[in-house]
């Protein structure tokens, strides 16, 4: 899995070439396998073969350990499912559990408090908060400004480094307060939380998330000037949309293609695949094209729906468009969303009012149980079967980068062609970035499928 | 008596480990929370970059580095005959291989389907099973090369990695009590959930570390730290079978079922839920 | 005073008068279905109508009469979240070069007012403050918070299931120990003052003088509490009873229930053990220091240098819970442990009844025999406060340093402060620096300048300490502990038996009989160690080899090397001795096995069990029995010892794991 000190990865810090010897023999010939990709969630690799001008191999492999999620949920109750699937993904844990939790309280019938509500949504700003700017500062900004990692581009640019840091932080601290800790919180539950929040304890949010909103605001600056290759995909982007609100915990899942269906009706639209080259299904629309989701996918469709401040960071760069076909922009997509969340979590710190009741009371049976949420990496559907005793008979999961797996496939053997003229190591940096600006989450990609789906020979 | 022979040393510098230990950090079969508990110690982490030298960290870094490691963080479980190979690797060039996580140092809560068929559970989760390579159990690392240090949790708590690093460095021993979370409990000053509310918690035989979070949340703590030192496990399910005996085994069967008190435990109340009756399969294989 | 009369509708003024003293007032309220001491902004806070209802392991709030506040019964924990919180800052640490600066964390703690503090939890307090208050100066920060602190006792008229004050004489009725007492009766409370302070805040309320018929009524009221407790545990002996009840079979029966989660100790108002957690930052250049509330339930409560821990077995710490309590209470304090408030029962996940484990573990009529180690004063072995010489913290520098073996070192620390200086043989020090915990190092010799320690570099702690640079600063904290009495061997024969490390605390005996050398008899000397390599002091004991009024002999576990000694225990060096045990002192240091063999052996040869004199090993963490963990049997082995004389251990130092 891992070469000796430097011919393993990518970027800077060493060649990244792997390659079989096919490796650039001639002019319009490249072939790049870097066996473990770098500053990705999770282990995957890219092997690329191009020959003669041709791609004949664009494959974004996955081999992170299979675990099995959907058969581990099998005979336990809808709160421990919260728990256990949050363990899918330490980066976005709560997209797991208010997925599953909305598809519980979907299913069963239950109807949450509004100020249950509220925090579920400033819960999972905290997470997108978190999420993103972890992925804008330390995985994906120094891409762009030549360094293998952010503690390299400390050391030239400490401030620009610390600022992100201190903006992941305060997203840490609101999953912290509402859900005791930052990775796998624990108080989500079926009908509400395990607790009541004092007003007070929500408030302490407001003065870290004002200095957040600063930060945030010159993030999006910061990454709009960014050097960026250009690249125009094409394919349909897919993303929730709700009538008032930026899409995160509700909507209707919406698509470049016109598609229009409730969040429950995923499999209506979508099937997923097993490849060999990959522990992780891939996912398709009916028509078996490959789609994409995530930031840049929530802009395109739902993005007259950002908060005031966020739309208006957004028109400053001017990118609105640009943003909607160049996944190398995803990272301007990311800083604009973060300052969608931290403004909506401003206004839901200063407006909540705590509910009676930490959760209303819900009986266990029988139930088809389904939601689409958005992740920061985008939509993530689960559908769960509750058998008579409330017991969770079957589950299905599908995450955004099993979705997206197709996509980025895709868009790297669109773009490979690109890269033929330039040197290797670049060539080679240029195509991780690629991949890194869908901030695929591997560990969350695996482990997925459902059993009566058609496979792909 | 006259005074015994003095040695006049040179004075050296104070720091007790050697410049910029080699650190690396690295996972088997996990979410990667316990790696992002280091990028989540948002305040230290540029002064520790500054004090160690990151060589591998695939999350974080395009650097790379096969060892040799003078601290190795390893997050994750042994899932595939291809990490039981890596992991020996890493072992030999590794100074102290420290596991990170329930999933390192338990097996996580993948190890629930050790008491399942293997090939059952990957037939009906993958529809070709063949492209799936993976060992019958999920197990934890210590099970297959030795280990020198451990972080509890799912995840780690960020206190405890600051004081693993920080004992790194100044070369003192981390403070990592193998009480129970009771004590954290109430220190904390909260209400005990078991007994004020008959909410099972697994807090007395849990190790502690995490600040008590599920009880100050009130909901009874779900072991995620693992069997604590003396943990009791079969006293706390005797008198959980009182309340409610159908769920003894699933409330072990959680993120550390697969530790040897909580398995016990498991075993004696037939089982976690969803699999056959503990058998076999409970068995090491 | 008589007996005053509050209604009801005027709670609020005591409130009131209580924040114009400026106070705090923190009492009961409901808090996540329990009733919690908190802080209250006035009467209505308080648990109106709210009655606990508890059973072993079980605690539910239930309704009572809502025009009444203090029928709740007890809060969750003790009032000592307050007067010993679980968590106190102790001090911060920085190096400045080769300088240590050391600051002890001062604050001045808030001045509260407990409001609706019970009879047991009166006596709890009481208890707390002799533990906290024994020794030279007792525990500083408890001092300044009970000091700071107004008691208001609302006597009990109801009792809970487990409740047993009566057994253990600390309820239900208020006596005295509170600054206001007060009796909740129908349409208010009779309220009398116990103190100066008290009597201020009363007069200024202006009540009127309570009838008769309210104070009778009062009366009955509490009557009636105590006829409905009765009287659950059976207390007659039950100090001795347990004493000879060490080897009950019944401990590893509890074992098997019992969790050892420590939640009895945390809640239980008496309990007071504590352990020292360090923090420091990334270069160890500053540390700080925090002691938190621990329990002898806890494995590394009682870990010793090594990781060995001389509890292992939870039936271990069972034992020294209970015998702790109810007897061994006794010899260190001349108190009960207990005050029956029940919370043990109450709190326990697993429903361990106490009052059920006293009567089977030391049944009334069970044969007795002698008790286990000599009777204490009756005012225990604590020394009151103020009785002896405060222990000091100094700077002391670094000033040489000779390796001793190949895991040991002597370092010299230069050192001015004559309190220091003062150190007896056989004391200790702990020895601080940022970022470390302070391991208790025994002096191994007292110069007029100065100390040297030998250590073994045991853990990380004291392998950084024989690692620092010459010139370096530490800081020192003692002297600590009972020495070596060296001078009841004057006049007699003096042998000196050591194991490895322990000759370390031995050889200022030797120096200060050398100093007045004719005084002595036959001096002998017998020093075991593992191998050759392993020997202490090599070069001073050839140069004392010469000397005719000194015998050495020495023997070692494996030979190598050009070993031509003797080979085998150091009991086996007693073969050859010719001399008449009768006129000997003995003083003894070396593993606990060592010494128990060395014991057995002088006594074979007619050494007075009150003249063998060893010194024992416990974690000393705090070095003036505040801490609680070198607790053995009846002794706390940094203050009552580490020298002790085999009479005065009695069977405490042969019973494994107490």
């Amino acid at each position: 899995m891992h070469d000796l000190d430097g011919t393993g990865g990518s970027g800077l810090g060493g060649s990244g070439l792997g390659g079989s010897g096919l490796g650039g023999s001639a002019p319009g010939d490249l072939t790049v396998d870097v066996a473990g990709l770098t500053r990705v969630e999770g282990e995957g690799s890219l092997r690329l073969r191009v020959r003669d001008g041709q791609v004949e191999e664009a494959h974004l492999q996955i081999f992170e350990a299979p675990r099995y999620f959907e058969q581990l949920v099998v005979g336990r109750r809808p709160d421990e499912v919260v728990d256990i699937v949050a363990r899918i993904c330490g980066i976005c844990p709560v997209a797991y559990q208010v997925t599953a939790v909305h598809a519980f309280e979907a299913g069963l019938g239950i109807t949450i408090d509004p100020a249950v509500r509220a925090l579920r949504r400033l819960l999972y700003c905290g997470e997108w908060i978190e999420s993103h700017a972890l992925h804008v500062y330390l995985l994906h900004l120094p891409d762009f400004l030549g360094y293998p990692s952010a503690l390299e581009l400390a050391r030239d640019r400490r401030d620009a480094v610390e600022a992100g840091l201190a903006l992941k932080k305060t997203g840490n601290r609101i999953v912290e307060v509402i859900g005791g800790r930052a990775i796998h919180p624990v108080s989500v539950r079926v009908g509400g939380f395990s607790r009541t929040f004092r007003r007070s304890e929500i408030r302490a949010l407001r003065e870290p998330l004002e200095t957040a909103l600063r930060i945030a605001e010159r993030t999006v600056d910061l990454v709009a000037d960014l050097p960026t290759p250009a690249f125009t995909r094409s394919g349909p982007l897919v993303a929730l949309r709700h009538p008032t609100e930026y899409p995160m915990n509700e909507g209707r899942i919406v698509s470049t293609a016109g598609l229009d269906i409730p969040p429950t009706a995923w499999t209506s639209a979508f099937a997923e695949t097993q490849v060999p080259w990959s522990h992780a299904l891939q996912a398709r629309d009916l028509d078996g094209r490959a789609y994409l989701l995530g930031p840049s996918s929530r802009l395109a469709l739902a993005g007259d729906r950002l908060h005031p401040l966020a739309a208006a960071a957004l028109t400053r760069t001017g990118l609105a468009t640009e943003i909607a076909t160049n996944p190398y922009r995803s990272v301007v997509a990311r800083a604009i969303e973060i300052v969608d969340a931290v403004a909506e979590a401003i206004d839901l710190v200063e407006t909540w009012a705590p509910a009676a009741d930490a959760r209303v009371p819900w009986s266990a049976g029988p139930a088809t149980a389904a939601w689409a949420t958005e992740a920061p990496r985008g939509l993530i559907f689960h559908a769960y079967e509750l058998d008579d005793r409330g017991l969770v008979a079957s589950a299905r999961i599908v995450p955004p980068t099993s979705q997206n797996q197709a996509a980025i496939e895709a868009d790297l053997a669109a773009f490979a062609p690109s890269v033929l003229g330039l040197p290797r190591a670049e060539a080679v940096l240029r195509l991780e970035q690629l991949i890194r600006s869908y901030d695929p989450c591997i560990s969350c990609a695996t482990h997925f499928l459902d059993l009566t789906l058609e496979e792909v020979s | 008596m006259t005074a015994s022979a003095t040695v006049v040393r040179t004075p050296r510098p104070r720091s007790a480990v050697p410049t910029r230990p080699r650190i690396g950090v690295v996972k088997l079969a996990s979410c990667d929370g316990c790696q992002l508990t280091l990028l989540d110690l948002e305040d230290e982490l540029l002064a520790i970059a500054d004090r160690v030298d990151i060589v591998e960290f695939a999350e974080a870094t395009s650097r790379r580095s096969a060892g040799p490691f003078d601290v190795l963080l390893v997050e994750g479980s042994v899932s595939t005959p291809d990490q039981v190979e890596e992991l020996l690797r890493l072992r030999a060039v590794s100074h102290r291989l420290i596991t990170i996580g329930a999933c390192a140092t338990a097996g996580g809560i993948q190890a629930l389907r050790n008491w399942r068929d293997h090939d059952e559970i990957r037939a009906a989760v993958y529809p070709r099973p063949a492209f799936i390579e993976s060992l019958a159990q999920a197990r934890p690392v210590s099970d297959f090369v030795a280990v020198d240090g451990e972080l509890r949790g799912c995840p780690i708590a960020p206190d405890q990695l600051r004081e693993l690093l920080t004992a790194l460095l100044t070369g003192r021993r981390p403070q990592l009590p193998d009480e129970a979370v009771c004590l954290e409990c109430k220190r904390r000053g909260v209400v005990c959930v078991t007994v004020a509310g008959s909410i099972p918690c697994l807090g007395p035989v849990t190790r502690t570390g995490c600040g008590a979070i599920c009880p100050a949340y009130g909901r009874g703590c779900y072991g995620c730290f693992g069997p604590r030192e003396s943990a009791n496990a079969a006293s706390l399910a005797a008198w959980f079978e009182r309340g409610s005996p159908a769920d003894v085994a699933r409330l072990f069967a959680g993120f550390t079922a697969w530790s040897a008190p909580f398995r016990a435990a498991i075993d004696t109340y037939g089982g976690p839920p969803g699999a056959p009756v503990a058998g076999e399969g409970s068995t090491d294989a | 005073m008589t007996d005053r009369f509050l209604p009801v509708a005027e709670l609020d003024t005591l409130f009131d008068a209580l924040a114009a003293d400026g106070r705090r007032i923190i009492g009961p309220t409901v808090g996540d279905g329990a009733i919690v001491y908190e802080e209250l902004d006035g009467a209505a806070d308080l648990p109106w109508g709210r009655v606990v209802e508890s059973a072993p392991g079980r605690v539910r709030l239930g309704d009572g009469d809502p025009a009444r506040a203090f029928d709740y019964g007890l809060g969750v924990t003790a009032w000592k979240r307050f007067t010993h919180p679980p968590a106190v800052p102790g001090a911060r640490f920085r190096r400045e070069d080769d300088s240590l600066r050391v600051e002890a964390a001062a604050g001045s703690p808030p001045r509260l007012a407990f409001v609706g503090v019970r009879a047991c939890e009166i006596a709890a307090l009481r208890i707390q403050e002799r533990v906290m208050r024994a020794g030279p100066l007792g525990d500083a920060d408890h001092v300044a918070r009970r000091a700071a602190s107004l008691i208001v006792a609302v006597e009990c008229a109801r009792a809970t299931d487990t409740c047993f004050c009566t057994s253990m004489e600390a309820g239900p009725e208020v006596s005295d120990g509170a600054d206001i007492a007060m009796a909740e009766i129908a349409g208010g409370f009779l309220v009398r003052s116990g103190s100066a302070a008290g009597a201020s805040i009363v007069e200024a309320l202006d009540l009127r003088p309570a009838t008769e018929a309210e104070t009778a009524a009062a009366a009955a009221q509490v009557r009636a509490v105590r006829e409905a407790i009765g009287d659950p545990v059976a207390a007659e002996g039950l100090p001795d009873r347990l004493r000879n009840a060490l080897d009950s079979p019944r401990w590893a029966a509890i074992a098997d229930r019992c969790l050892a989660c420590a939640n009895c100790t945390l809640v239980c108002p008496t309990c007071f053990c504590t352990s020292v957690a360090v923090a420091s930052d990334l270069d160890g250049i500053e540390g700080t220091t925090e002691r938190r509330w621990d329990s002898c339930f806890s494995s590394g409560f009682a870990r010793v240098a090594g990781d060995a821990s001389f509890r292992p077995a939870v039936a271990d710490r069972y034992r020294q819970w209970m015998t702790h309590k109810f007897a061994t209470w006794w010899d260190q304090f001349g108190m009960s442990g207990c005050v029956g408030c029940g919370r043990c029962i109450a709190w326990c996940p697993v429903a361990i009844d106490v009052r059920e484990e006293l009567a089977a573990v030391a049944p009334i009529g069970l044969p007795s025999g002698p008790p286990p180690w000599p009777a204490s004063p009756g005012s225990g072995r604590a020394p009151e406060i103020g009785t002896t010489p405060p222990p000091v913290r100094a700077i002391a520098r670094i000033r040489s340093f000779a390796r001793e073996t190949a895991d040991t070192a002597t370092i010299g620390l230069a050192i001015t402060d004559p309190a220091i200086l003062a150190a007896a043989p056989g004391q200790f020090v702990l020895v601080e620096q940022p970022a470390f915990a302070a391991p208790p190092i025994s002096i191994s010799r007292i110069r007029p300048d100065g100390l040297e320690l030998t250590i073994r570099a045991a853990g990380p702690a004291t392998a950084r300490l024989i690692d620092l640079p010459l010139g370096t600063e530490v800081a020192v904290r003692g002297p600590l502990g009972r020495g070596w009495p060296i001078s009841t061997a004057r006049g007699r024969d003096v042998v000196i038996v050591a194991g490895g490390i322990g000759l370390a605390p031995l050889r200022p005996v030797l120096d200060s009989i050398l100093a007045e050398r004719p005084r002595f008899g036959a001096v002998r000397l017998y020093l075991g160690a593992r191998s050759p390599a392993d020997r202490l002091f090599v070069d001073e004991l050839s140069a004392l080899g010469g000397r005719a009024d000194l015998e050495i002999a020495e023997i070692v576990d494996r030979a190598g090397g050009d070993w031509l000694g003797r080979i085998g225990v150091v009991t086996q060096l007693f073969d050859q001795a010719a001399w008449d045990g009768s006129r000997v002192t003995a003083f003894v240091c070396g593993p606990e096995r060592m010494m128990r063999a060395t014991a057995a052996a002088l006594e074979r040869l007619g050494v007075a069990r009150d003249r063998t004199w060893v010194t024992l090993e416990r974690n000393m963490a705090c070095g003036v029995g505040t801490c609680g963990h070198c607790q053995l049997g009846p002794f706390f082995v940094c203050r009552d010892g580490p020298v002790f004389s085999l009479a005065e251990l009695g069977d405490a130092f042969m019973v494994e794991g107490l």
